[in-house]
């Protein structure tokens, strides 16, 4: 589980230079939350690209977490990364005053559909390509708004576990203040992502590690010490998950088909 | 006007490894890409200039295999390659229609302006993030050819895993062993390298060590959809020790002279190549194969 840092910092430099040249794009952009996974993904874009050639989208919900947009403030300024506020209040309370609903997680999705909206946009008034900031952790659980913060051109944390991201994190500098914090989805005040998924991060990064990486057997990663009740939690949310890692299925009925048979790469004459 | 190698003579031959990153699917411009290490290389008098597996044509290609499969006898480009394998010999991998409709995962070795050699690619890795079982047909041997600097025998990437591969080039009298590769770089856990590029090592210290051999392993860098190429090509003695070693991560020119009376001398001393048994060993596997068919 433990990363060589320096290495894994110069292979996600390298991958976000590249990546960004062979589309034609000098600059990137993404969100900024004021947590850690945005964070780490803001440095190592600034390093690959030179900071002036990254956009940091800080994008409220008024002023719900207003000291999470003072981190975010501080942390580009620290980067020397540009950064601009959007409130997207506005719209939000204008869809809702319409369709009016109590259930928090559609309120929170909402919003993360907001931010993209908004990336998307300024991804295209900028031409900068946006940069994905889901983590192996999230992205394996299903944490996360499909078609929201999942959205993205690349994702260079994408293969990188919670853990693995803290680790990185320290080696690279990110300030305490943002490392300490306790990771959050942002959809609501209060939550949290341990609370919501049941488990801490160690601990479903441990067991993530066991059944992913190392193809370990539900059988034997109980049998080693993990709670059964909790492997098998890990393993629905991975399967019930699915959906949000692919694209949209299409039923196949030609001889050659989207998404079936149809095969080129992505870096197609890149 | 090449050197030759005399046996008998003390014979250096120079080496350049291009640990290129080619351009996923564009062969001209892959071309320019080759013709530029070629210029370079005849600038510091390389004898073999060594290009990683599908330089011509990048790794990842899927569905566009057919569109840049080449036929090395009535290609332009081929054509001009081997014109240019006048000044330097070359090894380079591409996609070869071989019969209509075939496509392979091929390395040619070119030298003095002709075709010395074609290696297909026969262990076609099939399984996880690897697909050229779908898009590739599949090599069907192990062949040790003469070149102007000794017999020399080739494989690509996944070929070298698998000893009997590299068996069949020392039974065959390969004295120097050419590895093209594109293998993408997993684990980072290890030192400053992917946890993957020790399996490389461990079979070239391995292969030339127990071939008395030169093994040569060229392969490329970059990203292709995600996947990262690991770099880190190397050249091995005879005597199993390194002798040059390219960067993990970059694209680089990594030259170097290697003496080819090593071969001889590590061979007196050490008398594998002599003493080995071909006989034996296809009488032991037609009784191996013989059972498994019962």
């Amino acid at each position: 589980m433990k990363i060589n840092e320096p290495f894994v910092e110069k292979i996600l430099t390298a991958f976000i230079r590249e990546e960004l040249s062979k589309f034609n794009y000098k600059k990137g952009i993404l969100g900024l939350s004021g947590g850690l996974d945005s964070a780490v993904c803001a440095f190592l874009a600034a390093k690959a690209l030179k900071p002036s050639n990254v956009i940091g989208l800080i994008i409220p919900y008024g002023e719900t977490f207003s000291k999470d947009v003072k981190d975010a403030q501080e942390f580009s300024r620290l980067l020397k990364i540009k950064s601009r506020i959007i409130n997207i209040s506005p719209m939000v309370d204008s869809y809702f005053s319409s369709y009016p609903i109590e259930n928090r997680v559609l309120k929170g999705n909402k919003m993360a559909r907001e931010r993209m909206s908004i990336l998307y946009d300024f991804s295209a008034r900028e031409k900068a390509l946006i940069l994905g900031t889901s983590n192996k952790t999230e992205l394996l659980l299903g944490y996360g708004t499909i078609h929201g913060d999942m959205a993205c051109g690349i994702n260079p944390l994408g293969d990188l576990y919670k853990t693995q991201i803290r680790q990185l994190a320290e080696y690279i500098g990110i300030p305490e203040k943002i490392r300490k914090k306790i990771p959050s989805a942002g959809l609501w005040v209060g939550q949290t992502d341990e609370d919501e998924i049941g488990l801490p991060y160690d601990e479903i990064d441990k067991i993530l590690y066991q059944l992913v990486d190392k193809r370990t057997s539900k059988k034997d990663i109980i049998a080693s010490g993990f709670k059964k009740e909790t492997v098998e939690k890990i393993i629905s949310l991975i399967k019930n998950s699915e959906f949000k890692r692919k694209l949209p299925l299409i039923p196949k009925i030609s001889s050659r088909s989207v998404g079936h048979d149809f095969l080129f790469p992505f870096d197609w004459d890149k | 006007m090449k050197r030759r190698v005399n046996y008998d003579n003390f014979c250096i031959m120079k080496v350049a490894l291009a640990q290129i990153s080619p351009r996923l699917g564009n062969v001209e411009k892959n071309f320019d890409l080759h013709l530029k290490y070629i210029e370079k290389a005849k600038k510091k008098n390389v004898d073999l200039l060594i290009f990683p597996e599908l330089s011509l044509t990048g790794y990842t290609l899927k569905d566009l295999v057919a569109e840049v499969a080449l036929s090395p006898d009535s290609n332009p480009i081929f054509a001009e390659l081997k014109t240019a394998s006048r000044d330097v010999s070359l090894v380079f991998g591409f996609v070869e229609e071989k019969e209509r409709g075939l496509f392979y995962n091929s390395a040619a070795f070119l030298s003095e302006g002709k075709i010395v050699h074609i290696h297909r690619k026969v262990f076609l890795p099939t399984y996880g993030m690897f697909e050229e079982g779908k898009f590739f047909a599949q090599g069907k041997n192990f062949h040790t050819f003469s070149t102007p600097y000794g017999n020399a025998g080739m494989m690509i990437c996944r070929d070298f895993l698998h000893y009997g591969a590299c068996y069949l080039l020392f039974a065959g009298g390969s004295d120097i062993i050419i590895v093209i590769s594109a293998a993408p770089g997993r684990g980072i856990q290890g030192k400053e390298a992917y946890e993957t590029s020790r399996m490389w090592e461990s079979m070239g210290e391995t292969i030339s060590l127990f071939s008395s051999a030169f093994l040569i392993y060229c392969n490329r860098v970059g990203f292709e959809d995600g996947k990262h190429f690991a770099g880190g090509s190397f050249i091995y003695n005879p005597m199993g020790k390194l002798v040059a070693k390219a960067s993990y991560l970059d694209n680089e020119f990594l030259l170097q002279e290697i003496n080819l009376n090593d071969i001889r001398e590590v061979r007196k001393k050490w008398p594998y190549k002599r003493d080995d048994r071909p006989e034996i060993i296809l009488e032991a596997l037609k009784r191996i194969i013989r059972k498994y068919e019962d």
